[in-house]
């Protein structure tokens, strides 16, 4: 198993506390030294870090973008072009990762599936290791999918391929259009479901850090209860996203 | 991204599509889909009672042309086959024969996972119409 982010937090201080800066000797914040202000090599850390945050789920959008635009500001390559060489790779490596962090933390679904990815767990590769399961143990695999709404899948598709049969014989049929239009409303309500059902786990996993910050860490088992949830959640949505996304071409086409 | 030979051939000229009747005592359906890529197969099977024999499979697949031409092959290679040698039938297998790209290895892990659901399937009714002989192991 992978090392947990909760395991992280105890065990590793923040790179400010451990580091002094190169040029003058005093301690810096993790991006700059705060006496002279210089910048200073990167740190390996994860997103969350880069920016100082716990990693947790909620997060304040507005204040992680003014983040960003002072650090991007401070870091800027232009900026730093007069000192030294050094100094001037930093700078470029900072700024590339400040971006990097920042795309992925804004957006729920990429910090949730970048959240998984430092616990482990990869989204991809969900369904080959629960074949490989099923195989080595001879069960039936559980689904990543759940049964009904394959069959509904299923059911669309098998219209959306007579509404393209008709497109190509020059043929018009309102009602199926209308039954397939139906269809995409609703799967796109769905779509906004999982993204509820997907912030209710949030707030779990957000407790889980916070209980473990006061010195009462969460279980492995609570922790794979929370991931386990929002990976079903993900896969659902990306799904019917999916889903959504081949009904919009062959109305279009 | 180009896709093989065996690949197009599967593609322009699947075999086995079509479907069977579900409610068959004899017919096992497996249904799987991929979040990775919204593709979603079904895989039917027709086993005989006395030998275990798949006779017929059947496929409809909605998807890339690597998942067609993954469930087509899955059909060809099941029939003849008894319902245990099947199973033995890994995707790696399926990736091989075709050629597939590493990005397109989950559409013949769907395929393994249909031959499985629908073997599945058809074990379960087994069991409900005759209890003793699904006991006999």
């Amino acid at each position: 198993m992978t090392k947990s982010v909760l395991t992280a937090i105890g065990a590793k201080p923040l790179p400010q506390d451990t580091h002094s800066c190169w040029s003058c000797g005093s301690m810096r914040a993790a991006h700059f030294c705060e006496s002279c202000g210089k910048v200073q090599p990167p740190v390996p850390v994860d997103y969350f870090s880069f920016f100082g945050l716990p990693p947790k789920l909620n997060l304040d959008v507005a204040a992680l973008e003014k983040d960003f635009y002072d650090l991007s500001r401070k870091l800027h390559p232009d900026l730093n072009a007069t000192t030294e060489r050094a100094e001037q790779e930093w700078s470029l490596e900072q700024s590339s990762m400040l971006n990097d962090a920042y795309r992925t933390l804004k957006d729920p679904l990429k910090r949730t599936a970048y959240l998984l990815h430092l616990e482990g767990v990869e989204l991809e590769e969900q369904s080959k290791s629960a074949t490989e399961q099923a195989r080595a143990t001879g069960e039936i695999k559980k689904q990543i999918v759940p049964p009904d709404l394959l069959e509904e899948v299923f059911e669309l598709n098998i219209q959306l391929e007579e509404l393209r049969m008709d497109k190509k014989m020059g043929d018009d049929d309102p009602a199926l259009i209308a039954e397939i239009g139906k269809q995409k409303l609703a799967l796109e309500a769905k779509h906004e479901e999982l993204l509820q059902e997907l912030q209710t786990y949030w707030k779990t996993w957000d407790g889980l850090i916070d209980r473990s910050q006061a010195g009462n860490p969460a279980t492995s088992e609570e922790r794979a209860q929370v991931r386990n949830k929002m990976v079903d959640v993900l896969n659902r949505r990306n799904y019917i996203r999916n889903l959504v996304r081949d009904v919009n071409e062959a109305m279009e086409n | 991204m180009s896709y093989s030979d065996k690949v197009l051939d599967h593609y322009s000229n699947p075999r086995n599509v079509g479907s069977m009747d579900k409610s068959s005592a004899d017919v096992g359906t497996g249904l799987v889909g991929a979040p990775e890529c919204g593709d979603v197969m079904k895989l039917q099977i027709k086993v005989n009672r006395e030998t275990n024999v798949i006779e017929d499979a059947k496929f409809k697949t909605f998807g890339c042309g690597s998942a067609i031409a993954s469930s087509s092959l899955a059909t060809e290679w099941v029939k003849g086959k008894t319902v245990d040698e099947a199973l033995s039938i890994k995707n790696m297998d399926i990736v091989k024969e075709l050629s597939l790209p590493p990005v397109k290895i989950h559409c013949s892990v769907l395929a393994e996972d249909a031959i499985r659901a629908a073997i599945g399937d058809w074990k379960k009714k087994q069991e409900a119409t005759a209890p003793v002989a699904a006991e006999a192991k």
